[in-house]
């Protein structure tokens, strides 16, 4: 839950959708308007915040795999279990 | 003297050896090489090829920004080879095309990317040599180490000449095939000899683009070498705001999609905040300057920049032009145009099309003959963008002759090239690739008979589930992020092709 918050606090400095408007199902770049470096950045944001290091680089099939919010807070939990 | 990469690297290694000249982190840590070093690196390189019998061939670069991408990217452009830049982020097939399209007979590749040395061996026959970049060497490779040692006690290898091609990219291409462009010493000398700062040695380029663009390696790290800058290496796009405050450069290159992403970061960060403090916060002290190229870009943010002191300066070009044409700069900038030609670009108009003509102007396309004439007519470069020119002489452009799309993050995209991948698929009876707000959309008519007993939801389940397989292979600029069903044919010309002008008035709906 402390990720799906954080990820949602920090996704409003790239979109116009308040973090609590913003539900699990919405897509990155249809539903909040975020370009794929507003994503990747945002990533990154996220990395710095939970302390957490992918390994992954920008051109990287994972990053192709986040169609939702969800999948996005999925691959941030895979890595903070880690 | 000749107006050769080498040479201006002779330069470098004689005026600035004991300056910085590459930083990149590890683990947040700035690490550094000289111009000294890096040049001792480059020249056990170059021995080490020559000694392989490596002169006046192609070699292919695969991997992403590192000292030791440049180092050996170095060895290749001041020797009489062709270095071909590879994106590394295009599916392997692609890339292996590349490798045996170029006729590269040797490949540096990044240790990333080791599962490729494999399918390189078995599918190119011409590829003698694989040389590890990093990592330990795989099968069938050697390590750069192992490079330098064939290399010692050998010679300096004999000086490229002016017309010798230096450097091979490959770019979108109209027909869905990718083309080589070959660019020669002099194109890139002359190029970078006209954009010049006035700044001395001791610049710090925050390099964010892609390494294998033309647009990054001939103006961050060939521009920035022959002033003798310090060039840093952003180590992944993720982190490049937090990268701008541990680097504090003072120039950056980039897209406009970067300049989009930093001005939401700005504007989060608080309009009661003075512009003041936020931009020491997000740009550090000393960054001042963001050239931008690659695409259009608003010219609405070049005043939000400017209200955080950054001036943000706009020109244009393409891999064929080495690859600026025009440019904005300190004391000639006009808001809204791409600048005005460089000293060594003659430009003319052409039923509105913008053509050029110069030193920087390259060669032809590798083994692309018929489109070389197409493009290359009477030494004129005819770039495909439609543009005029003020009584200033400010370039403005105002649209596209070919159907290249070009998003803001300056990948240009050829939609025949994505539309003959899925057409081959069955469900899929016409397909047209358009661009809008940034994003790629699949407009299909699918195969009627085959969708006769389908529901909507069905139809666009199944097309969906077409577009979800080759989105997982693309890397993010070539992915599909919208789809359009048809429900009537494109509408076609008297020789049945379809018009593309006319597929978004004809049925818009995303």
């Amino acid at each position: 839950m402390e990720i799906e918050s954080k990820f949602k606090k920090v996704a409003e400095r790239y979109c116009s959708v308040k973090a609590e408007d913003i539900t699990n199902d919405m897509k990155p770049r249809d539903d909040l308007g975020l370009s794929s470096l507003d994503l990747m950045t945002l990533l990154g944001d996220l990395e710095d915040e939970l302390d957490i290091e992918f390994e992954f680089s920008e051109d990287d099939n994972k990053l192709a795999g986040i169609v939702t919010v969800e999948d996005a807070i999925n691959l941030l939990k895979e890595y903070a279990e880690e | 003297m000749k107006k050769t990469i080498y040479t201006m690297w002779k330069r470098c290694e004689e005026n600035y050896s004991e300056l910085p000249a590459v930083r990149w982190l590890i683990k947040k840590n700035i690490q550094e090489r000289s111009y000294g070093e890096l040049a001792a690196a480059v020249s056990a390189i170059k021995k080490g090829l020559a000694a392989q019998g490596f002169s006046h061939k192609h070699i292919a670069l695969i991997g992403t920004a590192s000292a030791e991408w440049i180092e050996a990217y170095m060895s290749v452009v001041t020797s009489t080879n062709a270095a071909v830049p590879m994106d590394s982020g295009l599916p392997a097939e692609d890339i292996i095309d590349l490798v045996y399209r170029s006729d590269s007979e040797g490949v540096f590749l990044d240790g990333k990317f080791s599962s490729l040395a494999e399918q390189i061996r078995e599918k190119c026959p011409l590829v003698r040599k694989i040389w590890m970049l990093s990592g330990d060497a795989v099968e069938g490779t050697e390590t750069i180490a192992d490079l330098a040692a064939a290399g010692e006690g050998q010679d300096e290898p004999e000086q490229p000449e002016e017309d010798d091609v230096s450097m091979i990219v490959y770019t979108s291409g109209t027909t869905g095939k990718s083309k080589g462009v070959m660019l020669t010493q002099c194109n890139l000398y002359s190029n970078i000899e006209a954009v010049l700062y006035e700044e001395g040695p001791g610049l710090v380029f925050l390099s964010v683009l892609p390494v294998h663009h033309a647009f990054c390696l001939t103006m961050d790290w060939l521009n920035g070498f022959w002033m003798g800058s310090v060039i840093c290496i952003n180590d992944n796009l993720r982190q490049m705001i937090r990268n701008i405050s541990i680097y504090n450069p003072d120039v950056m290159l980039m897209v406009p999609l970067m300049l989009e992403t930093i001005y939401k970061r700005l504007k989060s960060l608080g309009s009661d905040v003075p512009p003041e403090a936020i931009a020491q916060k997000v740009f550090g002290p000393k960054l001042k300057r963001i050239f931008t190229g690659g695409a259009h870009l608003d010219p609405y943010y070049i005043g939000e920049f400017e209200k955080y002191g950054i001036k943000v300066y706009e020109g244009y070009g393409m891999s064929e032009c080495s690859p600026v044409i025009t440019n904005n700069r300190e004391g000639a900038c006009k808001l809204g145009s791409i600048g005005k030609a460089l000293s060594n670009a003659e430009i003319k108009f052409e039923n509105g099309e913008i053509l050029v003509r110069g030193t920087s102007v390259m060669k032809g396309y590798y083994k692309m003959e018929k489109e070389t004439e197409e493009t290359l007519r009477d030494g004129w470069l005819h770039t495909g963008d439609k543009g005029y020119i003020d009584e200033d002489g400010f370039i403005f452009i105002n649209g596209r002759v070919k159907n290249l799309i070009i998003l803001s993050n300056g990948e240009n995209i050829s939609p025949e090239e994505i539309e003959g991948k899925l057409a081959l698929n069955d469900l899929i009876g016409e397909i047209v690739v358009t661009g809008e707000d940034n994003l790629l959309t699949a407009r299909i008519y699918p195969e009627k008979e085959l969708v006769a007993n389908m529901s909507e939801e069905e139809k666009a389940a199944a097309l969906q589930k077409i577009l979800d397989e080759y989105n997982k292979t693309q890397p993010t600029y070539k992915q599909l992020s919208r789809l359009v069903i048809r429900q009537n044919p494109f509408i076609k010309n008297a020789s049945r092709k379809i018009i593309r002008h006319e597929v978004l008035r004809d049925e818009p709906t995303v």
